[in-house]
């Protein structure tokens, strides 16, 4: 390991341009966490000093060192059928509202972000295919987002631990699962309902493609946001949603707290957001 | 029907709103485009621009669609520059409520850009904006939140002024405050409000007595 530390000065210095690169700032409290990855990486890319690892990590062309460590410093512990009422919510609710106003046959489009290791993607899959009747009649494209390229990595192989499905019904475990030596393999049923993609959600050349999207699930990210990232990441959602859409927060997050631009719906599972337009 | 996977992820990527050139001259011109799509994503792309502070102000002033105008006001958050912070000073002594108050909000996540001009707002010569300026203070994460609320009960002629700053005080006061308390009781001793307001504030920063051993 490296012999090299991090200073008062360095921690402020990584942590506004994290902030900057991510929206993501680490307060005090968060010092060891980022020094131990820091210093990680430190030491695997061979740097000396805080110094030199932060001019790497500032000029680097292609940007890979960067990549890195968002990789290690982006939280990734999810498990399936977390937060389940809004599952729900979502077939037994929001679905068929968007069905009922629906007037072409365009695909109904879902953003599941972060993806994470795409537990919360291939739960929304499972949901519609078990409780919501309208599959049968209606295409659906659900992607699934995030910032870690490894994490995105593991998601498209689908295999998981004991920990991560031990919310999922039995019936589902045996019908969509396999068992391996490595863990729970996911069939390919659902590794093939599920697109994975790369995006910084603070970062507009990257947010610009999503568009026209019916329902977007994104719990427990813009805890992590400062209040001015989380005013952008709410007016990314407002722009990549159709009028009418819906965006599904995690149970400790308010939209009402962050933007004026959604209205609250109430429906008999969970508290949802919606873009007012079309049918509201 | 069937689950489906695109590869690009923009079912409909016809970017019509982000046709214009989005250089500055470009952007600035779009913030006057009939379409409110394109407007919102001109004063998105404006955030990465520091030198478009003063257009996207002149845009709020004006500006009727809510959606837009939150946009304008990030943006002007995340520029942050003198320009910026000036122009929602100025929104401040709008007639508009609704103006007022976005430039409040909007203020409060600024507290290293709004430190160095809070002393001058505290002293405005309208009492409205030295109240609003009390009201930034509320949730704006800087240091010098309780001296500055001092030095209002300390010179503060208005009771009005005097009585927003010393509710405060009573959230986040401190035994710092306790002198300046006393004497705001004393400078005002015949208006009530001040004396029961003043009271509150000294008994919540009171230390709390040692429990028996």
């Amino acid at each position: 390991m490296t012999a090299a530390t991090i200073s008062q000065d360095d921690f402020l210095k990584f942590q506004e341009y994290f902030y900057r690169k991510t929206g993501i700032r680490f307060e005090d409290n968060k010092r060891y966490f980022v020094d131990k990855r820091l210093l990680e990486r430190m030491d695997q890319t061979g740097s000396a000093s805080f110094r030199e690892y932060f001019s790497r990590l500032r000029f680097e062309a292609d940007g890979n060192e960067v990549q890195a460590l968002v990789n290690l410093m982006t939280v990734n512990e999810t498990y399936f059928f977390r937060e389940d009422y809004q599952f729900d919510c979502l077939v037994k609710s929001i679905l068929p509202e968007i069905v009922a106003r629906k007037k072409d046959t365009n695909p109904i489009r879902i953003w599941a972000l972060p993806s994470s290791s795409g537990e919360e993607a291939y739960t929304i899959a499972m949901c519609l295919i078990e409780r919501w009747p309208g599959i049968e009649s209606h295409d659906v494209e659900i992607i699934s987002s995030d910032i870690d390229t490894n994490i995105l990595a593991q998601a498209r192989v689908g295999l998981y631990s004991d920990r991560s499905t031990m919310h999922v019904p039995e019936a589902y475990l045996r019908k969509y699962f396999k068992r391996t030596a490595g863990g729970f393999q996911i069939d390919d049923t659902l590794r093939g309902a599920v697109e994975f993609t790369r995006v910084n959600l603070q970062d507009p050349s990257d947010v610009k493609p999503y568009r026209n999207f019916d329902i977007i699930f994104c719990r427990n990210l813009l805890i992590y946001f400062d209040d001015i990232s989380r005013k952008q990441a709410a007016e990314t959602f407002y722009d990549a949603l159709r009028p009418g859409g819906f965006i599904l927060l995690g149970h400790s997050e308010s939209m009402s707290r962050i933007s004026s631009l959604f209205r609250i719906r109430k429906f008999e599972d969970a508290i949802v957001y919606q873009r007012p337009g079309v049918g509201t | 029907m069937a689950f489906i996977k695109k590869s690009n992820v923009a079912r409909d990527p016809a970017d019509n709103e982000r046709a214009a050139p989005r250089d500055l001259a470009g952007l600035v011109r779009e913030l006057d485009d009939p379409n409110p799509v394109a407007r919102r994503w001109a004063a998105r792309d404006l955030a990465g621009h520091t030198q478009a502070s003063a257009a996207l102000l002149s845009r709020l002033q004006q500006e009727d669609e809510i959606s837009v105008r939150e946009v304008i006001l990030t943006a002007l958050m995340r520029i942050a520059d003198p320009a910026a912070i000036a122009g929602l000073v100025i929104c401040l002594r709008s007639e508009d409520a609704n103006l007022r108050n976005e430039a409040i909000e909007a203020m409060k996540s600024l507290p290293v850009e709004v430190a160095p001009i809070m002393r001058t707002l505290l002293v405005d010569r309208d009492p409205d904006v030295r109240i609003f300026a009390i009201n930034i203070l509320e949730s704006l994460r800087h240091p010098d939140v309780e001296a500055w609320l001092i030095e209002v009960i300390d010179q503060e002629p208005l009771v009005n002024v005097c009585g927003t700053a010393v509710d405060l005080l009573s959230e986040v006061g401190s035994s710092a405050s306790h002198d300046a308390l006393e004497r705001l009781k004393a400078r005002f001793a015949a208006e009530p409000y001040i004396q029961f307001a003043a009271a509150l504030a000294l008994k919540r920063i009171a230390p709390v007595p040692d429990g028996p051993q």
